[in-house]
């Protein structure tokens, strides 16, 4: 088939130019190979991540449609039975699903309670080892036995008839593992599985069940519509995964979009390395079209070139993007297990989609970045004798329509960012286009600073190597470009971090003004204090004022919701940061019963300040006034604020989850007057603000972490970019050295010469990547956030990514020339000369 | 009648086959059945002497013993002559004689199981379905005063004191019962001596037995989606016991024939693993007036006539002749139509039958313990 496209003679010509720059071709098979490798790495680390949590989620749903949970969180048993016993009821299964920590382990651990007999009208398999009667009787007939899965209870090293110590807010409990299952057809390494007496005993969910899972049809599901109480709310399962799935969805998209980076920058690369091996043949290539070869032949010819190039490319990428993504597996696992769910770090598995994905963009990206370069090369004059000048020339004169099409691109990815609805999805294409205008401005901006360098007074060599670094930016302006590219990827990540850690961080401040806060140790699982404890610790002796806080969640129109219903004390109201807010005062609408909605809750409901918002109540749907917006990034769904008094009246519950007080003394005199005063209590945390910021800022840097790695990938693709760029210029310039060489240069001299232009040119690079870096951080943080979790953020800029940028591009550019500047020193420059 | 016999062979030889894929979920109930074969937990009461029968308390559960069952068969016409036959059972099955912890509502020493069953013997279709669960939160239970046994939306629900009419109401996609049964003439029937039934020779190897042998019967039957008028006699068999079975012992022939005359004539026949008829068998025959006359196995003849394999292979002798010469009964027993075995949990055939011979009639005949 290639032989209808390109004729073979032709194609051996080409072949025969890398084989002869070996080297070159290698790195230009290189540039493919890592972007192909990051963007397969991520994708298998991310399809891990989801498929291990759909794997769970299928096996814990078996063949349910729907779910019936309770508006409050919970449902009443009397409910079940009352469907059950209703003659035409569809098959259901009752569950109750909660968390409880595991001594010695870290993370926590589902407990879910299944009713067995139910659980086959689902066609679940969970349960399943439970066989024989002696251990049906004693799974139902024994307070806290489980079954777990061999993998679960390889991580927590026991086995059959050993006992576990577990926790659920703060009430120990035992629990005895009755099965493990060896077929493992429960996968989830964080899963317990028992009784629903057991669970219902543990969880202390007295008379109520966590959810109702069913099998639905049409008929079925008008059928149960009808015998629905009002606090009663029909999911389908999509539905109610997709809230689970959200919450990943957007990491997933932060990581692919990382990886895209990568393959854009490989993609310059391709660009860069075929343009040179196309400014290298242009002798051979005007020859050619004088003995007849027409341009189309010649565009044929060099897109061939590419398509092999990117098929060898994309091969070993997916190889190397198999190897990396074991590695990232683990990384992506921790990061989702942190944040949201368990994910077994072991889970990689190869999938068709992410090769296939991989190998589109790898060939699509080498063919499109191959295309310029052919179509420069198609139209070389026959038998040129185009010297590198005029080359050097052309393309200089072709710098300012580049760079009005880089601007053009710029502003069209702003707007794109900014101003295109179309979600997250629309802000990270935004962002790949402003970034494509930025590097297509790089040359011209690359020139630009050159003229201010050569404006220095410098002397000798480095003089030399600012004047020599002019001639030769047709070939080093897409190596820099890339390099640019993947630099200003680190500044902009690294600001947007930065800027998220200072947002962070401050509304930590401001939110956590009170020295003291008294919580249940289980108080991540709803742990409430008892009434005793939020009595005594309001009264203590060095106590000024307390707040104290609620937290609950709701189930409203298929979303859930986080409710807090707090006692406010004016230094806590102080820390709430309005990003908008009706007229009057927001804290006298809040003492009436009004609401504060968080930042993120008002983007996902689209919800204003002065609307209102419907929250169920035991009593049925209740309207509330929404009063003022604010800032908040406890979570990505989002909170609403009710005072407490309001929320007692409407839902008839007076727990507390956490105490905070405020002293006019020393915060450790309280820390000290609580310890005395709850001595003998068991299972309480004191804990100063100082350390719940310490901790929540440890978390934030953990997820970050994942960035941080791809960040060093991008940057290392970039790297083989500069160093092919780099060799394929000292190659052609042997002749050019031999002379120097011959004019008395001697071996170091030819080296620093060598090393300097490098490092100038890294050091340009980083120079336009910190504008664009920080214009990238500000679409990352001003559009992307915004769109992605609902966000806003003050944008902080601090030295260190710029200085790192500047660091980074020249330290790869100095790495880079090393080896091209050593191979300089030691060529004998008399060959050379003789040949000329 | 000693179904838990039935229960019992069937269930372990279900339980020895192979699992197939799609049963696997079903597993873990198919195991019960385990249970039905090895000696109940010693803490159970066993029926080891006769006892007074105490009334509607006794027509209620006794948790005490392991196993109980309030058993329903029914040979029933629409209006126009179109003949159908019922089975509906609820089956106690008792996990520990020990009361239940009490750490939740959820917890209970006590399981239920359901079979329910309609025959269109015209149509030759039979749908059966079979639920479990545990007597706890109300999803299933028994009381006796007024009679109510449920599991799930199938219950059985008699009037305060004496349980009689008794509303009998179970359905299912494919088929539905609401029927009342009345007392009728007949007198409640102790079987074996006075109520207690020996199934083996050790001792509290019986039950605590008694039958309503003929029940005035209408109400509403539905199958597939054909709904019916209907009126017939029903059988009512109640039984509870702690015992195991015999291990020479395979499986179980029950006949309950209501006969034009208006007698009503039970047998079971104890098989032994040889295919011989046991000396434990036995049986009653009911005068029209209530007087009973016991019947062993010396004065019984029964004699497969026919078998018939079930989709499984296993084959079933569903045409008997049976002859009893002291009362001048030479009756030949023929399946209605053969496709009436249950296949769940436990694989048995049940189905409705008629008697023709010396004296015609209907009936219901259950075989038990032919699953290799």
């Amino acid at each position: 088939m290639i032989r209808h496209f390109v004729s073979p003679l032709l194609l051996r010509a080409g072949l025969r130019h890398h084989t002869r720059h070996r080297w070159q071709a290698a790195l230009m098979l290189a540039g493919v190979m890592m972007g192909v490798a990051v963007v397969v790495a991520v994708d298998l680390a991310n399809a891990a991540a989801s498929a291990s949590f759909a794997r769970s989620a299928s096996q814990l749903r078996g063949a349910a449609t729907h779910r019936l949970i309770g508006t409050q969180g919970y449902l009443p048993q009397t409910l079940y039975t009352a469907l059950l016993t209703t003659p035409g009821h569809p098959p259901m299964a009752p569950v109750i699903s909660t968390r409880v920590r595991v001594e010695g382990m870290q993370e926590r651990f589902r407990l879910v309670g299944i009713d067995l007999f139910a659980e086959r009208s689902m066609h679940r398999d969970t349960g399943s080892t439970i066989s024989g009667f002696d251990r049906l009787r004693t799974w139902l007939t024994r307070p806290g036995v489980v079954v777990l899965s061999t993998s679960a209870a390889d991580h927590l090293g026991v086995t059959i008839g050993d006992v576990l110590k577990v926790d659920h807010q703060g009430r120990p409990a035992a629990l005895e593992i009755l099965d493990v299952d060896d077929d493992d057809s429960l996968a989830s390494r964080d899963l317990l599985v028992a009784d629903i007496a057991t669970a219902q005993a543990l969880s202390a969910m007295h008379g109520d069940i966590s959810h109702i899972d069913l099998i639905l049809d049409t008929e079925a599901e008008a059928w149960l519509k009808e015998r629905l109480p009002g606090w009663a709310r029909l999911l389908s399962v999509d539905e109610q995964t997709q809230g689970i799935v959200g919450l990943s969805a957007a990491f997933e998209l932060n990581l692919t979009a990382m990886s895209l980076l990568a393959l854009l920058v490989g993609a310059f690369l391709i660009f860069n390395a075929l343009s040179l091996s196309i400014v290298q043949r242009r002798n051979l290539l005007g020859r050619l079209r004088a003995l007849g070869v027409t341009d189309t032949q010649i565009h044929r010819l060099i897109l061939a070139e590419a398509v092999a190039l990117g098929i060898v490319g994309t091969l070993l990428g997916s190889v190397l993007g198999i190897a990396l993504g074991q590695g990232l597996t683990t990384l992506v696992a921790a990061t989702v297990s942190e944040l949201y769910y368990d994910v077994p770090a072991d889970a990689l598995q190869l999938n068709a989609w992410s090769l296939a994905k991989g190998a589109l963009l790898g060939l699509g990206g080498t063919v499109l970045a191959a295309w310029f370069p052919a179509a420069q090369a198609a139209r070389t004059p026959p038998l040129t004798t185009l010297s590198r000048a005029a080359l050097e020339q052309s393309i200089r004169q072709r710098l300012p329509r580049l760079a009005i099409a880089g601007g053009i691109l710029m502003a069209a990815g702003l707007l794109l960012a900014f101003e295109f609805p179309g979600g997250v999805l629309a802000g990270f294409a935004g962002l790949f286009v402003m970034l494509l205008g930025a590097a297509l401005l790089t040359p011209l901006a690359l020139r630009l600073l050159h003229r201010a360098l050569d404006r220095l007074p410098l002397g000798g060599i480095r003089r030399m190597a600012v004047r020599d670094l002019d001639r030769h930016l047709s070939r080093l302006g897409t190596a820099a470009a890339a390099l640019m590219v993947a630099l200003s990827a680190g500044v902009g990540v690294a600001v947007m971090v930065e800027s998220m850690r200072g947002a962070v961080s401050g509304w930590l401040g401001d939110l956590l003004s009170a020295d003291l806060y008294i919580a249940s140790e289980a108080f991540a699982d709803g742990a409430t204090l008892p009434r005793s404890i939020v009595t005594q610790a309001t009264r203590l002796a060095p106590v000024s004022a307390a707040s104290l806080y609620r937290n609950r969640s709701l189930y409203s129109d298929n979303r859930r919701i986080t409710l807090v219903a707090a006692d406010l004390a004016p230094q806590s109201r102080t820390g709430f940061r309005f990003v908008a807010q009706t007229d009057g005062d927001v804290w006298q609408r809040f003492d009436r019963g009004e609401l504060l909605i968080s930042e993120p809750f008002a983007h996902r409901l689209q919800l204003r300040a002065g609307e209102s918002l419907r929250l169920p109540t035991p009593a049925g749907d209740v309207e509330f006034p929404v009063a003022a917006v604010f800032r908040d990034y406890a979570s990505e769904h989002g909170r609403v604020f009710i005072a407490r008094p309001h929320y007692r009246d409407h839902w008839s519950d007076t727990a507390v989850n956490t105490v905070a007080l405020f002293s006019d003394r020393n915060a450790a005199v309280l820390l000290q007057a609580a310890r005395v005063q709850f001595a003998a209590e068991d299972g309480l945390v004191f804990t100063a603000a100082r350390a719940i910021h310490d901790e929540s800022m440890a978390v934030f840097d953990r997820t970050f972490r994942i960035t941080e790695a791809l960040r060093l990938l991008s940057l290392l693709v970039a790297f083989a970019g500069i160093l092919s760029a780099l060799m394929a210029v000292q190659l052609e310039r042997r002749k050019e050295f031999a002379v120097l060489r011959a004019l008395g240069l001697t071996r170091w001299q030819l080296s620093r010469l060598i090393v300097v232009e490098s490092v100038l040119i890294g050091l340009l690079a980083a120079l336009v990547a910190i504008p664009v870096g920080l214009l990238m951080a500000w679409v990352l943080t001003a559009a992307i956030q915004l769109r992605a979790f609902g966000w806003s953020m003050p944008f902080l800029i601090s030295a260190s990514p710029l200085w790192s940028a500047l660091v980074l591009g020249a330290g790869a550019a100095f790495l880079a020339a090393l080896y091209p500047a050593w191979r300089a020193s030691v060529d004998d420059p008399a060959p050379q000369l003789r040949e000329a | 009648m000693w179904r838990l016999c039935l229960m019992l062979i069937v269930m372990l030889a279900a339980c020895e086959q192979p699992t197939p894929p799609a049963r696997q979920a079903a597993q873990a109930t198919v195991q019960i059945g385990q249970r039905m074969g090895a000696e109940p937990d010693p803490g159970f009461a066993r029926a080891t002497v006769p006892r007074p029968f105490e009334f509607p308390a006794d027509h209620g559960a006794h948790p005490a013993y392991a196993t109980e069952w309030w058993y329903f068969t029914g040979n029933l016409h629409s209006d126009d002559g179109a003949r159908f036959g019922y089975q509906l059972t609820l089956f106690r099955i008792g996990l520990t004689p020990d009361p239940a912890a009490d750490d939740s509502d959820w917890r209970t020493g006590q399981i239920y199981m359901g079979h329910l069953a309609v025959s269109d013997l015209e149509r030759r279709l039979h749908h059966s379905r079979e639920r479990f669960s545990r007597a706890a939160v109300g999803l299933a239970g028994a009381q006796s005063d007024p009679l109510r046994v449920w599991l799930g939306p199938w219950s059985i629900e008699g009037e305060p004191g004496d349980p009689f009419p008794v509303r009998l109401d179970a359905a299912d996609s494919d088929m539905a019962i609401a029927l009342t049964l009345e007392r009728g003439n007949r007198p409640l029937v102790l079987q074996g001596e006075r109520g207690l039934s020996r199934k083996g020779d050790s001792p509290g190897n019986a039950s605590y037995y008694y039958s309503y042998t003929r029940l005035p019967t209408r109400g509403e039957i539905r199958i597939e989606n054909r709904q019916y008028r209907v009126s017939g006699n029903s059988w009512f068999d109640r039984e509870w016991s702690s015992s195991a079975l015999a291990t020479d012992q395979a499986g179980w022939d029950w006949f309950a024939l209501q006969l034009d005359d208006g007698r009503d004539l039970m047998f079971y026949r104890l098989r032994g693993k040889d295919g011989a008829a046991q000396r434990f068998s036995s049986g009653v025959l009911v005068d029209t007036d209530g007087t009973t006359h016991t019947l062993s196995l010396d004065s019984v003849q029964a004699v497969p006539m026919r078998t018939w394999q079930d989709e499984d292979g296993v084959a079933y002798p569903v045409a008997w002749h049976l002859s009893i010469p002291q009362h001048a009964l030479d009756l030949n027993i023929e399946a209605a139509f053969d496709e009436q075995a249950m296949r769940h949990t436990v694989h048995y055939w049940e189905g409705a039958v008629v008697v023709s011979g010396s004296h015609s009639g209907v009936g219901y005949l259950e075989l038990s313990g032919y699953v290799e």
